[in-house]
């Protein structure tokens, strides 16, 4: 049962710099990416389907013009029959003779142009339709990895949270997902096109000289090389290049989340320094890897290939010098002619350059690589709390929660709690009381199952609260936080931020058991009045009662308010917990506090202490023991009071 | 106070015009960089012209067997003296110079003729996703070079170091500007969208500049280089000619009116993409609320509806491109057939051979795609000028930047006074009316009352975190409307409602408050704040790293920190909103006797609902409704039997009851 935490798993990885993956990962990696590709592949068929389709269609005809132009127009030989019917000239004059006369070259040159032209016009827009299509394709992907990975975000405990940078979130959301996007570039479409082509050229090379395929493959071994060489250095760099850059993206987000203090404290130039040396670390890492290491890798990949290309010329050249006979015809040649010799040219040229292009994508792939590692480590964290298959659904809460001997540490060496027990029944108040960092918060937090006990258990109505589904046990719970979080909406959402479907009346009794309702209502808007991102607009006593309205309205059987009143003055702090005792009838209610008057009308307190429940009792009970903290802290503020009255009085 | 944030969907010509002029302004300091980069672009281009000769030589000199002099056509005086070194030599021998030639200029340039495949360019783009976003990160880092080889080697890293230079200026330029922005304003302004701002849209003006210098100048003299080598190899042509600067004019007609329509899909796109960061960043920023609250399914809704709004809007804006290049491209293609067709015309009389067609038109092609890349400048500027615009007008709000004739201040000796204050918020209600007060070194002033009565905007006032609508604030009798902001802020050490800690170790948090505090003066304010107890505790100590906002300490701890920052400070003044409001009895009582012993050299005020915390002050000030309606000490206030504060301070001690 026990398992101790290890913080440093928390942490997502960042400026490592080092590299994770192999040639054989990088492979696993992409393979992992295809079922994302499930949801869409029958629009992927559809694609290559309308891409196919444009290519049998047009790909013929395009093949056939091309002939008529280059054979026909230009050397002047007769159309076939079949050509004169299809380009609708008269194939007693252009398909019969010899040759054809300049006037009729310049009618079949006529037809081409002609209709080049109109399979232009009709192709392009419906390529770009496709192409729009595709794009549309490729999104819906990365959207479904974006929200994969927002799922998983929201599941991921708040230990994990701590540990780990928006920014970085924000980077791995936009940056490293889209990677997805290349999926079947780099995996499909560049290999088998630039493999393909690059056979056939070998292919056709070696039935025709063997020695000149050998003097073809022999470019092969260098390239090879080269991508093997520089794949781990590229790796290195491209996954340095993007946590710098997220780190960036956090430096960002983390200042404008502190502003505040930044101003009041003048510190922004401080702040701009760290900023630019963010900016700095990431253009130097982006600068290392495009320029020094990718820069350099694809010229060296143009110097292997095109000195072949041009070893290759050479020879090709002196065998033309020489003349000389083929043993077999080769691209319907049968002797070495300045002809053969372009046409050698040429096909060795476009076979080097297919083999370029793929070891540059092999390159670029390290980067998308890279990238998609960063997306499944985050998909790959597992939650802590997690849902089994034997896990059920809480449909209410009848009798209460009993915790028994509880642990609790975010860290190995220091217990937030131990051994924890009491019992809360519904129908009571249950008021938690010690000094800062005594581990009130954590204890309810557990509850929430916001993280889950390392020792002992916590049990609803008779059952172990890890039974039960994550989600159905927060809809039983309804919280009042300490720190009044608000979102970027109106009113009204915050409110029913828990209950969407919330009727407009409900909202409305909700801020009123809040004391809410009357400032709401003086707002420019009312309830319609549109909050900033973090509910800036309002004072923290009204947010904090915009809170308390939120988790009224989620009418649940278990309620904790946590410092909801800390912010509050005491004739409204009075008003919100008068109400609330009297909405809060029959549920149980956790209240973390330290002020006195609200303590005073529990039913039962607890006091915390160095994470342990050092007393337990009603306030008169608590009261009478004597040397107790509960006791002494009464006094303390009995004496206040006394003070304050005697003040009053003299 | 949105509002103040949104901008137009879209702006004139005239005002893109007037954003490019401004974007280039930014240039100066760079023109000596960008001027290497121009020569750069020309060395890169001229070895174009030498490039079809070495295949010439091998054709004419070597297959051939053509002696060198005799061919028909005279090579240009400027390489003459290279073919004359060749002259003597035997055909083979012409050959092996001619490869090394070539092998020479593979490694230096990068290019063994004007074919496709036997020319490189150096680039670094990386792939990049469908959203403007990932686009954007291969724009920040933008590398090219007409030329591969060494030179484009080099040519490559100097562009990227100076896109990023340029980039960087940027950023830091709008992160400064963020961060002096009045309080007040960045309050309701959305965290995702700066950050998109500047990550995202900043690289804009770096890509307006390529696209309005360099691209066009790269694709003009390309132009006039390929055009020379036209001229040279075919003699004049002046249909060809005619024909790709008649497609110029197609696409200049064509694309201009289309400018609003790009423009505006840029703007939705960027827009699109600045609200899903404030999504995602509001969701994570919440997280706690998120899962405490189950607003998991709400939150992945939102995001979803986000993010996929902004693909679309990122799609749209590529179709309207399209759309563009459509329109344009099938008027231009009428005229290249009419240029194609021309050219066979040419073979078909006999005046060139069938070979040679394919080297003229694909030199017609390059001519035409130089020229449709200067035209298309205009129209591609409007892709990056609303970014240039959302950058420019985060720079244009008001901020907190001194005027030239600011003033200096000394350190406060006497008392901060606050003279018939009015304080008006943006949106015109009355935040605080007619405030006066006057709050003495050696005192401590509290402030009360209930919540929302404008405590918090008071306290606002010292630090000029806010200026008065009316009336004055004074250090010492010196109205500090006119003073320095950075002599202001020096002054003051201020410690917010809501804690904001960073993430860094405690002790760098302490610290922020001064940056050459003791390691001594460090625990010391760490004890006075009854923080030194439980960081000793922690197993790295002060040295403990917070991680974002804190989140492994409790809100207590927290505050204690943010209290500890503000005492390291030693400013004359300090100020404290609700310090105490999450700790226990334990920890205020010694808060608030190192208040008290703080005050005797500073002005202490402070804002608190607990009566322990403010019973010992010197004067108190009730509030209500943005104005002062009670003062005095807490004695005084006590005996005024209708009091508003002594209600107050009853309903605190004793409850409903």
């Amino acid at each position: 049962m026990t398992q101790e935490p290890q913080l440093s798993l928390d942490q997502l990885g960042t400026g490592s710099g080092e590299d994770r993956l192999s040639f054989r990962l990088v492979l696993k990696l992409l393979g992992r990416c295809i079922p994302l590709l499930r949801p869409v592949r029958k629009h992927l068929l559809m694609l290559f389907l309308g891409f196919g389709t444009l290519a049998l269609i047009f790909l013929p005809v395009g093949l056939w013009l091309m002939d008529a132009f280059w054979t026909r127009v230009l050397e002047g030989k007769p159309l076939t029959g079949e050509q004169a019917w299809f380009m609708m000239l008269d194939p007693a004059v252009y398909a019969a003779g010899d040759a054809l006369d300049p006037d009729a070259r310049r009618a079949v040159l006529r037809r081409v142009v002609v209709m080049s032209v109109g399979i232009a016009i009709v192709t392009t827009p419906i390529g770009m339709g496709l192409y729009y299509y595709q794009v549309w394709i490729l999104q819906r992907v990365n959207q479904i990895l974006r929200l994969e990975m927002v799922d998983r975000l929201q599941s991921l405990s708040l230990r994990f949270h701590a540990d780990n940078q928006i920014g970085d979130a924000i980077y791995r959301m936009y940056q490293d997902s889209a990677m997805v996007t290349q999926l079947i570039d780099v995996l499909v479409l560049v290999p088998v096109q630039t493999i393909g082509r690059f056979l056939f050229v070998l292919g056709t090379l070696a039935f025709f000289n063997p020695w000149l395929a050998l003097a073809f493959g022999l470019v092969v071994p260098p390239l090879l090389g080269l991508g093997a060489w520089y794949s781990r250095r590229l790796r290195v760099g491209f996954r340095n290049a993007r946590e710098k850059n997220a780190a960036l993206t956090s430096r960002i987000q983390e200042t404008l989340a502190g502003i505040k203090v930044i101003k009041a404290y003048g510190a922004e130039r401080f702040e701009l320094e760290r900023f630019e040396a963010a900016s700095h670390g990431a253009f130097d890492a982006a600068y290392h890897v495009r320029g020094r290491l990718f820069g350099f890798f694809n010229v060296a990949l143009f110097w292997v290939t095109i000195s072949a290309l041009v070893l290759a010329s050479g020879w090709f050249a002196w065998k033309t010098l020489e003349g000389g006979s083929l043993a077999v015809p080769f691209l319907g040649f049968t002797a070495w002619t300045l002809g053969l010799y372009n046409a050698a040219k040429d096909r060795f040229s476009q076979g080097v350059g297919n083999l370029r292009h793929l070891v540059r994508t092999w390159g670029r792939t390290q980067d998308i690589a890279i990238g998609l590692d960063r997306v499944f480590e985050l998909l790959d964290r597992e939650p802590e709390v997690q849902d089994t298959a034997a896990s059920k659904p809480l449909e209410t809460v009848r009798q209460g929660v009993r915790y028994e001997g509880v642990r609790f540490r975010y860290e190995p060496d220091r217990p937030a709690l131990e051994d924890v027990s009491f019992d809360a029944k519904v129908g009571t108040i249950n008021a938690i009381v010690g000094s800062t960092g005594s581990g009130k918060t954590t204890l309810l937090a557990l509850l929430l199952r916001l993280f889950e006990p390392q020792a002992g258990r916590i049990v609803v109505d008779g059952e172990d609260l890890r039974g039960f589904e994550v989600a159905s046990v927060r809809d039983q719970v309804a919280v009042a936080l300490q720190e009044n979080l608000l979102f970027g909406t109106t009113v009204r959402e915050n409110i029913r931020y828990a209950v969407p479907d919330a009727s407009d009346e409900a909202v409305r009794e909700a801020a009123r058991v809040a004391v809410a309702d009357e400032y709401i209502e003086k707002l420019e808007s009312g309830y319609d009045t549109m909050l900033g991102e973090r509910g800036t607009k309002l004072s923290t006593g009204q947010r904090q009662r915009l809170s308390i309205a939120r988790a009224v309205l989620k009418d649940t059987p278990i309620l904790i308010l946590d410092e909801p009143t800390a912010s509050l003055d005491a004739e409204t702090e009075m008003k919100v917990l008068r109400n609330l005792a009297e909405w809060g009838k029959g549920r149980l209610i956790f209240l973390i506090t330290h002020r006195l008057s609200t303590i005073r009308r529990a039913d039962n307190i607890l006091v915390l202490r160095d994470g342990r429940i050092a007393e337990s009792g009603s306030h008169d009970a608590l009261r009478n023991q004597p040397g107790g903290i509960y006791r002494s802290l009464v006094e303390h503020e009995e004496g206040m009071a006394l003070a304050a009255a005697g003040g009053g009085g003299s | 106070m949105r509002e103040q944030f949104e901008e137009a969907e879209d702006i004139g010509n005239a005002q893109t015009l007037a954003l490019l002029g401004r974007a280039f302004r930014y240039v100066a300091p760079l023109k000596g960089r960008f001027a290497a980069k121009f020569v750069l672009l020309m060395v890169s281009l001229l070895p174009l012209l030498v490039l079809p000769f070495p295949v010439k030589i091998v054709i004419d000199h070597v297959i051939t067997g053509i002696p060198i002099g005799e061919q028909p056509i005279p090579y240009p005086a400027l390489i003459q003296p290279l073919i004359d070194l060749l002259a003597d030599l035997s055909r083979l021998e012409i050959l092996l110079w001619t490869i090394g030639a070539q092998l020479a200029l593979v490694f230096l340039i990068g290019a063994v003729g004007t074919g496709g495949g036997e020319r490189d360019q150096a680039d670094a783009w990386l792939a990049s996703g469908h959203d403007q976003a990932t686009n954007t990160e291969n724009a920040a880092n933008a590398g090219f070079s007409m030329a591969s080889g060494i030179l484009g080697l080099f040519d490559l890293r100097f562009t990227i170091r100076l896109t990023q230079a340029l980039n960087h200026h940027y950023r830091s330029l709008l992160f400064d500007r963020i961060q002096s922005l009045p309080m007040t304003a960045f309050d309701d302004e959305r965290i995702g969208d700066a950050v998109y701002r500047v990550m995202y849209d900043t690289p804009a003006i770096t890509n307006s500049i390529y696209r309005i210098v360099l691209t066009p100048l790269a694709s003009v003299l390309f132009a006039l280089l390929v055009l020379w080598v036209l001229q040279m190899q075919f003699g004049e042509h002046p249909v060809i000619v005619g024909s790709a600067l008649g497609i110029l004019l197609v696409v200049l007609l064509f694309t201009l009116p289309f400018s609003a329509a790009l423009r505006k899909r840029s703007a939705r796109s960027r827009k699109a993409g600045a609200t899903t960061t404030s999504t995602l960043e509001e969701g994570l920023s919440n997280m706690l609320a998120v899962q405490s609250l189950g607003g998991e399914e709400r939150e992945r809704q939102r995001f979803d509806r986000d993010s996929w709004e902004s693909f679309t809007r990122h799609r749209r804006q590529m179709a309207m491109g399209m759309i563009v290049a459509v329109t344009a491209g099938i008027p231009g293609v009428l005229v290249g057939a009419y240029a194609f067709e021309y050219i066979a015309g040419l073979v078909i009389d006999g005046r060139i051979t069938a070979g040679d067609f394919s080297l003229l038109f694909s030199y017609f092609l390059i001519f035409v795609f130089a020229l449709v890349d200067a035209g298309a400048l205009w129209i591609r500027v409007q892709e990056t000028a609303m970014g240039l615009h959302r950058v420019f007008f985060l720079m244009d709000l008001p901020n907190e930047a001194d005027p030239p004739d600011a003033v200096a201040l000394a350190p406060l000796r006497s008392a901060v006074e606050i003279e018939g204050v009015d304080v008006h918020y943006p949106d015109g209600t009355q935040a605080l009316t007619d405030i006066s007060l006057v709050a003495k070194v050696g005192e401590i002033t509290a402030l009360a009352g209930p919540a929302g009565a404008g405590k918090t905007t008071l306290a606002y006032l010292i630090p000029r975190f806010l200026r008065p609508s009316q009336g004055q604030v004074r250090y010492d009798g010196q109205d500090i409307a006119e003073v320095q902001r950075d002599a202001i802020r020096s002054q003051v050490a201020f410690v917010f409602q809501e804690t904001v800690l960073f993430d860094a170790t405690i002790e760098a948090n302490i610290r922020l408050g001064r940056p050459d505090a003791s390691e001594t003066e460090v625990r010391r304010a760490a004890q006075i704040a009854g923080a030194d107890a439980f960081v000793r505790e922690l197993p790295q100590g002060y040295q403990t790293p917070l991680g974002r906002g804190g989140g492994k300490l409790s809100v207590g701890q927290r505050q204690r920190l943010a209290i500890a920052r503000a005492l390291v400070r030693d400013a004359p003044i300090l100020i404290l909103d609700e310090p105490t409001s999450a700790l226990d009895p334990e920890t205020e009582q010694a808060l608030v006797r190192a208040l008290r012993e703080a005050s005797r050299d500073r002005v202490v005020v402070v804002i608190a609902h607990r009566l322990s915390t403010i019973r010992d002050a010197d004067q108190i000030l009730f509030l209500e409704s943005g104005r002062i309606i009670e003062r005095g000490t807490h004695a005084e206030l006590l005996q005024q039997p209708d009091g508003h504060f002594r209600r107050f301070v009853e309903l605190q001690t004793r409850g409903a009851a």
